[in-house]
């Protein structure tokens, strides 16, 4: 654990000296907030829309914008800079266990992703959000999409210890948008037609969505708060095995 | 210029070797590789890139690993130096068998390849730093490991900025220091002066007799047949995955001058153009045709 803490300090400072791919995580899910609530805010007014609990369209949407802030995966491809220019070979060459060298990215995305999703949380206040579930669920709001961050990003290492190339990394991370788009992104799932709700039913990304949403919009429903939750162990617990072993027979 | 410490550091790295620290035992080779074979899967069906090397290095030795692009040196590196599987063979590192206990291994060597391989994004102390504490050390120690080498390595007044600033020779000397944090029984070069220029390799040069001179054994692989004439005891030459030369430079001179009753000594050139079955003609041919 102490290599993986090391390592994961390294993958810390490696962030914050990249600002250039820092702020667009920031920027880009403030920027759909902003797009999304111009173009529906009008059709679904707080005062006549029941599944906005009295807020405004600005809360319900502000799921979408932490999930995509989580989804960026960067981590992955400062992965493949490491590989391409050779230092993930210099950490190779270390007698540190291999899981400490693909567990220290993840454990830097924890913290990168908690960090990421209270600045999120804080710039989206101006917009009328509050959070009905109140500190308690702030801190499951921004745990949770930590958590997915760290998913997405141990499925996107995958892509990069297989490819070992930025394009094939980068290629495969936009998976995202179709993954966000078959959710009940802009209305709940009751509301979708037929086929997209079977497909938003199948896709996970919808139980974290679910889950935020709920943190935001309603007191502590905690069907709804543990599904999230559960749906984000369990994909993490695929994508943490499926790295070590990745890992373990890289060559 | 390294100063006390550094000397007294690099004096107990000499004591250690000298007096054969555990696991290796007197008269043990310091890298010795059997029968080593890696074979790849491509699109193309099967590539054999290492078809069966036997090499014995001794400890305190300088030892050039020579053979044109493809040949299968860096193959080999790999293999001995953890990064890649062997298909069939065995290799040891200071005594110790790099598959069967690979992290004991890492311990007892020291790796820079071919592009030196640095994040950018730290400074050279922290890179320094990092490696330290990847090898077990405690942060002070650690801090106090990186200080030494940027001192031995003079890039003490480089220490602090970003690598990313740094020319290809100074990329190359902290390359050369963190191969060193753990003050390694055995260190493999891989093409450490490729792409360097000519005041740069000098200065690399010096910094491999000064590490073997403390009684590093040294694995350098190099496409500069000046420069492992220059530094090495003794070389192997490898073509199509294959030991085809070994022995000491001067050895594989007088062979070849005897084997072709030549007038004169001929250089390792004529040495290397014999073993690999090149002729300097159809070299030149090959350059006039990446030229054209």
């Amino acid at each position: 654990m102490r290599y993986t803490w090391v390592l994961g300090q390294r993958a810390l400072r490696e962030a914050l000296r990249t600002p250039e791919a820092l702020l667009p995580t920031l920027f880009i899910p403030i920027f759909f907030l902003v797009v999304n609530l111009g173009q529906a805010g009008k059709i679904f007014p707080s005062s006549k829309t029941d599944f906005l609990h009295g807020q405004n369209y600005a809360a319900f949407q502000l799921p979408s914008s932490m999930l995509l802030a989580a989804s960026f995966g960067t981590a992955a491809l400062f992965l493949v800079e490491d590989i391409e220019g050779g230092y993930f070979d210099k950490l190779r060459s270390s007698p540190v266990p291999r899981t400490a060298l693909v567990l220290g990215r993840l454990v830097a995305e924890v913290v990168k992703g908690l960090g990421i999703a209270t600045v999120l949380v804080l710039l989206a206040l101006p917009f009328g959000i509050h959070l009905a579930s109140g500190f308690g669920g702030f801190v499951l709001l921004i745990l949770l999409t930590a958590m997915w961050a760290v998913v997405y990003v141990g499925f996107m290492q995958l892509i990069a210890l297989k490819t070992r190339s930025a394009a094939a990394t980068n290629s495969g991370g936009l998976i995202f948008f179709p993954l966000l788009f078959l959710t009940p992104n802009f209305v709940p799932r009751h509301l979708l037609t037929h086929p997209m709700e079977i497909a938003a039913t199948f896709n996970p990304v919808t139980y974290v969505m679910e889950a935020l949403r709920s943190l935001i919009l309603d007191d502590f429903v905690w069907g709804r708060i543990l599904g999230g939750f559960g749906v984000v162990a369990a994909l993490g617990v695929i994508m943490v095995f499926l790295n070590l072993r990745m890992i373990r027979h890289y060559d | 210029m390294p100063n006390s410490n550094d000397l007294d550091a690099l004096g107990r790295q000499t004591e250690r070797v000298l007096s054969s620290p555990p696991g290796t035992e007197a008269g043990q080779a310091a890298v010795e590789a059997r029968g080593l074979v890696k074979h790849y899967r491509s699109r193309e069906g099967v590539v054999e890139a290492v078809r069966g090397v036997d090499l014995r290095v001794e400890a305190g030795e300088v030892f050039g690993f020579l053979g044109p692009n493809g040949a299968g040196k860096s193959t080999t590196v790999r293999m001995l130096t953890t990064l890649l599987s062997i298909t069939t063979g065995s290799a040891t590192v200071a005594g110790i068998d790099v598959a069967a206990h690979p992290d004991a291994a890492r311990l007892r060597m020291g790796v820079a390849l071919q592009e030196a391989g640095l994040d950018p994004r730290q400074t050279g102390r922290e890179l320094l730093e990092l490696q330290a504490r990847l090898f077990g050390m405690k942060p002070d120690d650690a801090a106090a490991r990186a200080q030494q080498l940027l001192e031995l390595v003079d890039l003490t007044d480089a220490a602090d900025r970003r690598i990313k600033g740094y020319s290809g020779g100074m990329k190359r000397r902290l390359d050369l220091a963190s191969a060193l944090v753990h003050e390694p029984e055995v260190l493999f070069l891989d093409e450490p002066t490729t792409g360097l220029d000519p005041a740069s390799r000098l200065v690399v040069w010096d910094e491999v007799r000064r590490i073997n001179g403390r009684g590093t054994t040294v694995f350098l692989t190099t496409q500069y047949l000046e420069e492992a004439d220059q530094l090495c005891d003794r070389i192997a030459i490898i073509d199509d995955g294959r030991i085809v030369r070994e022995g000491t430079p001067s050895e594989l001179k007088t062979e070849l001058q005897r084997r072709l009753a030549l007038d004169t000594e001929p250089t390792l050139d004529d040495v290397f153009l014999d073993a690999t079955g090149r002729t300097r003609e159809r070299v030149a041919g090959v350059v006039r045709e990446v030229g054209a």
